[in-house]
């Protein structure tokens, strides 16, 4: 069943060679042939394939049905690039193939029982992307593009660096298994070397972080997102950020059974520094996109740090609901921004017609949301993460210093909150009033986005399995 | 004790003949006509036999001096390593004395060029200080990671215990320290991308610039003290990078000896063709290069045993 | 001789870390990769392992021949800038390695027990000096040469410390060479269209 995931991919990747303007229209179609096989495994029971090397279990047909949905939003999103930047129709083609390539990528990565699987993945996911940087022409788009060539390499290199220390502190007990991630969580306790193995924890982490644009990189994803063209933002934050955010779940868990306290403190530090820089950027970014991928980062920190401390069913709910706000956020930048980059003011006025006001209706609706108003998921996921750290809390040894490192956090929290009430407010009522136009493919993506969104607040009990 | 007076003997007189070597098999290799090996005993025959002047200015400083600048090199060709192992040797001196002597034969020197307070010697003796600074810390820190491979402190010791347990399971420390070692000797003995011998250029000369006042007797003291500065290092960098040949009978081993020198000098001459001369301010670069390895060396010794 | 091999891979890639020059960067990075197949070599003896003989082989052609000289070919065909200055200044540089080096041993003072320990902190040293080394160029030659250096530890990790790591891996590595080249020709013919 695993196959026929990668069929529309590559029926997509090879339709982008032939001229896109006629089959442009079916490949949202073929696009959300995608769910089928998705859905599909949802039903089936776990299963390994290829000598184990790829596996369904709970967490990736979850992860696996996230995507799904972002990537044909994206994909319908894609339709009306033509109509917000200016794009070459070589280039639109461009786009499509190494989309498709990314998405491949991103399953393999997902799916991945070994460790070498979900690395290839990722370096697929991560060598694509550079071409899809490079299909805007502009020299800033360049020049971020080596930057993403540069620092997705060396946090590549750093992840696969990692993983060999772990294979290596695996392998004098498990032999070759010592590569699959269930092998290694089932004999955990054989591990030959703790110590290295928690080394190359401690790489693949910091790979990870910076591929997430935690502490001492946070501004070069938000330079990339500024620079390319906005779908690409929101391919990041809906589909690679999740693959690495799977893949950390998965090594942190290992992680956790060998030795909790380091990965606590390791995560806590780490998490804290994060927020404190990314919540004082936010408090000073003058538009969308730069906002929108800074709070991707606030969100990650929040996704991780509930995974760690024991919050599964609260770190999923909020991943999932993250993938889904922050892409359509994304994609609204497309319209929110026609008036030229740094025009937050009025940016959500001026909207004629039904296609119109049902756009404004979503975009405020998403706006709120990411922020945890009450019926958003974010709220539940960010209410249960919080009982879970406490929880933590009081049962270690550090009550106090955990205690001040959450009040720290939500003082930091709230920070983030103010400056994006401020931000709706200002786009919201000030600035004066122009018309814009808005296209049927991105409100419908946001529809898409917005179900999905409303349908992850009536699945709890589904996603509260996969963390047990 | 016979051979150990040969020994220094063959070193001091073989000294200006390997210095020619090098100039010679360098004007082969730039389609010259090769100037003769004895080329360097001539020059030292023709300075004898020159008058003395020494410059008004000069104190009794720039008469004492050159005496100065030879003796103590004199004084370390006696603790150099033995070439065969019926040889007498002194086994105490460790890395801290040779240095000491070699830097007090460099101190003279640069007293030489300040005294006749020209211009030039000015120059000469701060570029030479600045370069000697940079020199000394490479020079015991590979000494010392030298001795730590050959598990003793005396230098002479430590050539014959590398001779005969040689460290195939420290190669790589090994290998840092020969190289930072070479760099060393190119700095030391002012070969070409430190400083070129054969110029009288003053944006660039070091050693020529604080003899530039010399003549005769005292010039041919100093010039005899850079041959025989130049056979120290080259000495000790055979004896404690090739170690071989010291089993054999003296006569046999002396040959061995002298032909690693001259393969030695081979390759200075190779690199003094192929490179240019660095600029002054490019010079710490190079320095911190074998600085950097002689650390890693030590270093790799201690932490890894590698 | 497995020692001297990566020694000298070691010094090389110092040796690049202090350089200046563009082409004198090529040079030391497949002498760099020439003493790390000649290591995979010397560990293929010892183990005798198929796949580890088949990735020596490639490191040897393709990253120590093949690419120095891709590398030449493309400064010359954009007119690259030659003159590569680091940021680092040297004086820093001088007391940065060798507190690199002091870390990454210390790093590995709970595992001294262990066969292959001198192995990994030196592959670690190695991973931290080409990290210097991307960080303390401007020019995008010299970052990618500190990437292929970066691969290079790697590759010492994967066959010293796993004792041969699985196909998958080595294979990966060398699939991602192949797209950074590719990936930078296309980026540069961009640039220069």
């Amino acid at each position: 069943m695993l196959e026929y995931l990668f069929l529309p991919l590559s029926l997509i990747f090879v339709l982008s060679f032939f001229d896109v303007q006629k089959s442009k229209k079916y490949l949202p179609i073929i696009s959300s042939l995608v769910l089928v096989p998705t859905f599909m495994l949802l039903f089936t029971p776990d299963r390994h394939y290829w000598h184990d090397r790829l596996m369904i279990d709970d967490l990736n047909k979850f992860v696996l049905l996230v995507c799904a949905i972002v990537g044909i939003a994206v994909t319908l999103a894609l339709e009306s690039l033509r109509h917000h930047v200016k794009i070459s129709p070589r280039h639109y083609r461009r786009f499509y193939r190494f989309f498709a390539l990314f998405w491949i990528g991103m399953i393999l990565s997902v799916t991945a029982n070994s460790m070498g699987i979900f690395w290839v993945g990722l370096e697929l996911a991560t060598l694509s992307t550079v071409y899809m940087i490079k299909t805007n022409t502009t020299p800033f788009a360049h020049k971020e593009a080596w930057n993403y060539m540069i620092v997705g390499t060396i946090a590549i290199s750093l992840i696969l660096f990692g993983i060999i220390l772990i294979y290596a502190s695996a392998k004098p007990s498990l032999g070759e298994e010592a590569m699959l991630f269930t092998a290694l969580k089932s004999h955990i306790s054989r591990i030959h070397s703790a110590y290295l193995f928690e080394i190359g924890f401690a790489f693949v982490a910091v790979g990870s972080f910076i591929k997430m644009g935690f502490f001492p990189m946070n501004l070069w994803l938000a330079n990339i997102e500024r620079a390319a063209y906005y779908p690409v933002a929101a391919l990041f934050s809906g589909l690679l950020e999740s693959a690495i955010v799977t893949g950390l779940f998965r090594f942190s868990s290992l992680a956790k059974e060998l030795n909790q306290s380091h990965l606590i403190g390791f995560t806590y530090i780490y998490a804290l520094l994060t927020l404190f820089v990314v919540a004082f950027l936010i408090y000073r970014v003058k538009d969308f996109m730069r906002l929108f991928s800074l709070s991707g980062i606030e969100h990650m920190v929040l996704m991780l740090i509930f995974w760690v401390s024991g919050g599964y069913f609260a770190a999923l709910l909020h991943f999932a609901a993250h993938a889904f706000l922050k892409p359509a956020l994304f994609i609204s930048t497309g319209v929110l921004e026609s008036r030229g980059k740094y025009h937050i003011a009025g940016a959500l006025k001026g909207y004629k017609g039904f296609k119109g006001r049902l756009f404004q209706i979503l975009v405020a609706l998403f706006m709120l949301a990411i922020i945890s108003l009450p019926p958003s998921p974010m709220f539940f996921s960010e209410l249960f993460g919080f009982s879970a750290m406490i929880d933590l809390a009081k049962g270690s040894h550090h009550l106090l210093l955990m205690l001040f490192g959450i009040l720290t956090i939500l003082i930091l929290l709230s920070i983030i909150f103010y400056k994006f009430v401020d931000v709706y407010q200002t786009m919201r009522y000030e600035g004066e009033e122009r018309s814009k136009r808005v296209y049927a493919s991105e409100v419908g993506a946001l529809v898409l986005l917005a179900l999905a969104t409303l349908a992850l607040l009536g699945s709890f009990d589904f996603i509260e399995k996969i963390g047990g | 004790m016979i051979y150990t007076l040969i020994h220094i003997a063959v070193m001091v007189i073989l000294a200006p003949l390997f210095l020619s070597l090098i100039k010679a098999i360098k004007m082969w290799l730039l389609f010259k006509k090769p100037l003769p090996l004895l080329q360097g005993y001539n020059d030292l025959a023709k300075l004898l036999r020159k008058e003395v002047i020494i410059s008004q200015e000069a104190s009794q400083i720039t008469r004492i001096a050159p005496y100065l600048v030879l003796a103590p090199l004199l004084t370390a060709l006696l603790f150099m390593p033995p070439v065969t192992k019926g040889e007498w040797y002194i086994g105490f001196v460790d890395a801290f004395t040779l240095t000491g002597l070699l830097a007090l034969s460099t101190f003279f020197l640069m007293l030489i060029g300040l005294d006749s307070a020209s211009a030039f010697g000015g120059i000469g003796s701060s570029r030479e200080a600045f370069i000697s600074a940079l020199v000394e810390p490479g020079m015991i820190l590979v000494i010392f990671a030298l001795s730590l491979i050959a598990k003793n402190l005396g230098i002479a010791e430590a050539a014959i215990h590398l001779n005969t347990h040689f460290p195939t399971h420290h190669l790589a420390s090994y290998t840092f320290a020969a190289i930072a070692f070479f760099i060393l000797i190119l700095a030391e003995n002012g070969r070409i991308p430190i400083d070129n011998p054969e110029t009288h250029l003053e944006l660039t000369m070091v050693h020529e610039a604080m003899v530039l006042d010399l003549s005769g007797w005292y010039l041919a003291l100093v010039e005899a003290a850079s041959a025989i500065k130049y056979m120290i290092f080259a000495t000790l960098f055979v004896s404690f990078f090739s170690p071989f040949g010291i089993g054999a009978p003296f006569l046999i081993a002396l040959a061995i000896y002298l032909a690693k020198i001259a393969f030695l000098s081979l390759i200075i001459a190779l690199i003094e063709v192929n490179t240019a001369k660095l600029r002054l301010f490019k010079v710490p670069n190079l320095l911190g290069i074998a600085i950097i390895f002689a650390f890693l060396s030590l270093i790799s010794y201690y932490m890894l045993g590698a | 001789m497995t020692n001297l091999f990566i020694g000298l891979f070691l010094s090389t890639l110092i040796t690049a870390l202090l350089t200046t020059r563009l082409y004198r960067l090529f040079l030391w990075y497949g002498l760099n990769s020439i003493f790390l197949g000649l290591a995979a070599l010397e560990q293929y003896k010892l183990l005798d392992d198929k796949a580890l003989l088949i990735s020596a082989l490639l490191t040897l052609l393709l990253k120590g021949l093949l690419l120095p000289y891709l590398f030449k070919l493309f400064a010359l065909k954009f007119h690259t800038e030659r003159n590569i200055p680091p940021k680092i200044r040297l004086q820093y540089a001088i007391l940065l390695i060798p507190a690199i080096l002091v870390f990454t041993f210390y790093l590995i003072n709970p595992i001294l027990h262990l066969p292959g320990k001198n192995y990994i902190s030196l592959s670690i040293a190695s991973l931290f000096l080409s990290l210097v080394l991307i960080i303390e160029h401007k020019a995008i030659f010299a970052k990618v040469i500190g990437f292929l250096m970066m691969e290079n530890a790697l590759f010492l990790l994967g066959m010293t410390a796993t004792e041969g790591m699985p196909m998958l891996i080595e294979l990966g590595i060398f699939f991602d060479l192949l797209m950074a080249v590719v990936v930078i020709n296309l980026l540069f013919e961009v640039e220069h269209a």
